[in-house]
């Protein structure tokens, strides 16, 4: 599986372990010269809770918000530029899960053995997992369009549908809007994966997982607010997505810096140029 | 479903927004005019002239008629770079976006001949005859009417808030010319000199003092039938098309870059509150930009992307104030029109033309409407 066909899983499926490792494990793994062993492994965000020490050869500390860390095979945190992978027998694990109720574990380490590998860069992880989740929201975007529609065209309230009354068409001009959005977003990312692609990328999927989210729980009235509706499962999946891998406080000031330190004369040619003109 | 997927510039495309890039840093360099926001940018015939011995007028039309054939990305290529440069668009403006389409489409040949190579050579400029006072988002009012007199039309009537109409050659007239059960039925679009007898224009002055709108009084105004645009009686239909021409393009999404740029360069991106203003501006241009070029794409693939012109334009003219009111919010003092610094000059003048761009071209109201239509299941 190629990149952008992870991607392209991620955006289709939702939540898939086998595109998230070639998105983000085995090319953790691939960077640091640790490629070969088998079974799934999943990787530490990075949280500024951390508190990871390498001594001796063994990993002590606490690593938290891992995605599906107890049922993988090994976990994968960065340390200084170095990886370190860890088997999941040797390690604890204090279960927690996301708005979503996903698992987003906290994992023990205490003295486990790890076989680690330089040259990884933090900055280039981080972009990575940014890239996934700006596929995964426009993936959920998409299905919440779907339900929306679906829903204006056959719930009847007095006497006709309720996408007929203008009030409710502006909340689905809003969400076609952002589903728009987010959907240039990740496939332009997706093409050029550059740093000001998914800095763009993510801040739109961010806002749009904000506005689209509350405009479709509008839409949707009190059916959308049960766990016996599919709405919820993707809005809060949206919501816990906006906050991992960078929010928009964190978006907007990179690529505001960024595209200011290219200065005044070039940032029209950023702006239809990206990546090719400014690097982030 | 709307049809939106972002695309690559292909390297002849790239050679063509490099080519107006050069052109506009030699023949027009940053310091030596002053730059207008968007369309709402000076008017200079000579400029125009300029654009047009480059092929860059008309540039969808067809060779016969002095066009370059050259499709509607080439021209969102070129009108793109123009809006951001606050290059002095407005002679051309309405006659090379719509009018110029609007002519090769329902144009007799004889209609053709006469206004296309004139349009292309910077040599006619057109204004928009639809609103009026009691016809505003709701076109099919119209009271101007036209009565059949001898071999063309007697035209009666009152066109408001018509761009251009002091300074403009032609306008072309949205009346009515028979009284019909369907009020959409009925309607014609006629091209009228505005020099002609029986033409009164009376400027208003818009908020910032300028005077651009006009109120247009047709008081028994002979159009000859040569003149009649398309079909007598088909207007309504003919209108909409033309205001599809209005629709997505960069001038909705491009109103306030200026302001931007200009702040970055007199007071640059100092503090995180800057940052995070330009990131969120630079992050929503190239989102709209890319769903602006998709719908451009498909205008070229012969699809008509109505709804998805619509969407792009709701969003791309609020972004526009958006963007003004981030940048406003980081100065302090309210900004003077006549200040010395360029960036408060054009805060000043986003700030009074802002109003303006959620309601021209379709308010935004309407536009939702009629993108909602598309979203159904």
């Amino acid at each position: 599986m190629t990149l952008a066909q992870a991607l392209a899983v991620l955006r289709e499926r939702g939540p898939d372990r086998a595109a998230e490792m070639v998105v983000l494990g085995e090319w953790l793994l691939a960077q640091a010269g640790l490629s070969g062993d088998a079974g799934a492994v999943t990787v530490a965000p990075g949280s500024a809770r951390d508190s990871v020490e390498l001594r001796g050869g063994r990993v002590s500390g606490c690593a938290h918000r891992v995605p599906w860390a107890r049922d993988a095979a090994r976990i994968a945190i960065l340390l200084d530029g170095r990886a370190l992978v860890v088997d999941r027998a040797d390690v604890s694990i204090e279960p927690h899960v996301n708005l979503a109720g996903d698992v987003r574990d906290t994992v023990v380490f205490d003295g486990a053995g790890a076989r680690s590998g330089p040259g990884v860069d933090a900055e280039a992880l981080f972009l990575r997992g940014a890239l996934m989740r700006i596929a995964l929201m426009a993936g959920a975007l998409d299905a919440l369009y779907e339900i929306v529609v679906r829903h204006a065209g056959e719930r009847h309230q007095f006497g006709r549908p309720i996408g007929s009354f203008q009030a409710v068409q502006q909340h689905l001009v809003t969400i076609a809007q952002q589903v728009a959005m987010a959907g240039v977003a990740a496939e332009a990312s997706a093409q050029r994966t550059g740093g000001f692609e998914i800095a763009a990328g993510k801040l739109l999927a961010n806002h749009a997982a904000l506005s689209a989210g509350r405009a479709a729980h509008q839409v949707l009235g009190a059916r959308g607010t049960t766990r016996e509706h599919p709405l919820g499962q993707l809005t809060r999946r949206l919501w816990a997505w906006r906050s991992e891998y960078g929010d928009e406080h964190h978006w907007s000031t990179r690529l505001g810096a960024g595209v200011a330190s290219a200065g005044a004369d070039s940032l029209y040619p950023a702006i239809t140029g990206g990546s090719t003109v400014v690097s982030l | 479903m709307l049809r939106f997927a972002p695309s690559e510039l292909t390297d002849t495309e790239l050679a063509l927004q490099a080519e107006v890039r050069e052109f506009l840093d030699s023949e027009l360099p940053r310091g030596s005019f002053a730059p207008g926001l968007g369309m709402a940018a000076a008017r200079d015939q000579d400029f125009s002239r300029a654009l047009a011995a480059r092929g860059w007028l008309g540039m969808a039309l067809p060779r016969r008629y002095g066009g370059a054939e050259r499709g509607v990305v080439d021209r969102f290529i070129v009108v793109e770079e123009l809006l951001r440069w606050g290059a002095p668009v407005r002679y051309h403006w309405v006659a090379d976006r719509q009018t110029g389409p609007l002519i090769l489409r329902y144009g007799t040949e004889a209609q053709r001949e006469r206004f296309l190579p004139a349009i292309c050579r910077g040599e006619a400029s057109f204004s928009i005859g639809m609103s009026e006072q009691e016809a505003g988002s709701d076109l099919a009012a119209v009271q101007t009417r036209g009565t059949r007199a001898g071999d063309g039309w007697c035209v009666r009537g009152t066109k408001l808030w018509t761009g251009g109409a002091n300074e403009n050659d032609w306008c072309v007239v949205l009346c009515r010319t028979s009284e019909e059960d369907d009020r959409h039925r009925g309607l014609s679009q006629l091209i009228v000199d505005l020099r002609a007898p029986g033409v009164n224009v009376r400027p208003i002055a818009y908020l910032d003092g300028s005077e651009f709108f006009n109120e247009v009084v047709l008081d028994d105004v002979f159009v000859a039938d040569e003149l009649v645009l398309g079909e007598v009686g088909a207007g309504w239909a003919q209108n909409t098309s033309e205001l599809a021409y209005e629709r997505a393009g960069p001038e909705r999404w491009l109103s306030t870059y200026l302001v931007v740029e200009q702040y970055l360069r007199e007071r640059g991106v100092t503090d995180e509150r800057a940052e995070a203003a330009l990131g969120e501006a630079v992050a929503g241009w190239w989102g709209i930009r890319a769903l602006s070029l998709s719908v451009a794409r498909l205008l070229d693939a012969g699809q008509a992307p109505a709804a998805e012109a619509a969407l792009v334009k709701e969003l791309g003219t609020r972004f526009e104030q958006q963007v003004l009111d981030a940048i406003w919010r980081l100065v302090p003092e309210d900004p003077h029109p006549a200040a010395e610094s360029l960036f408060e000059r054009l805060l000043a003048a986003a700030i009074l033309g802002a109003p303006s761009f959620t309601i021209r071209g379709g308010t935004n109201e309407i536009l939702r409407s009629v993108a909602a239509r598309a979203l159904r299941a």
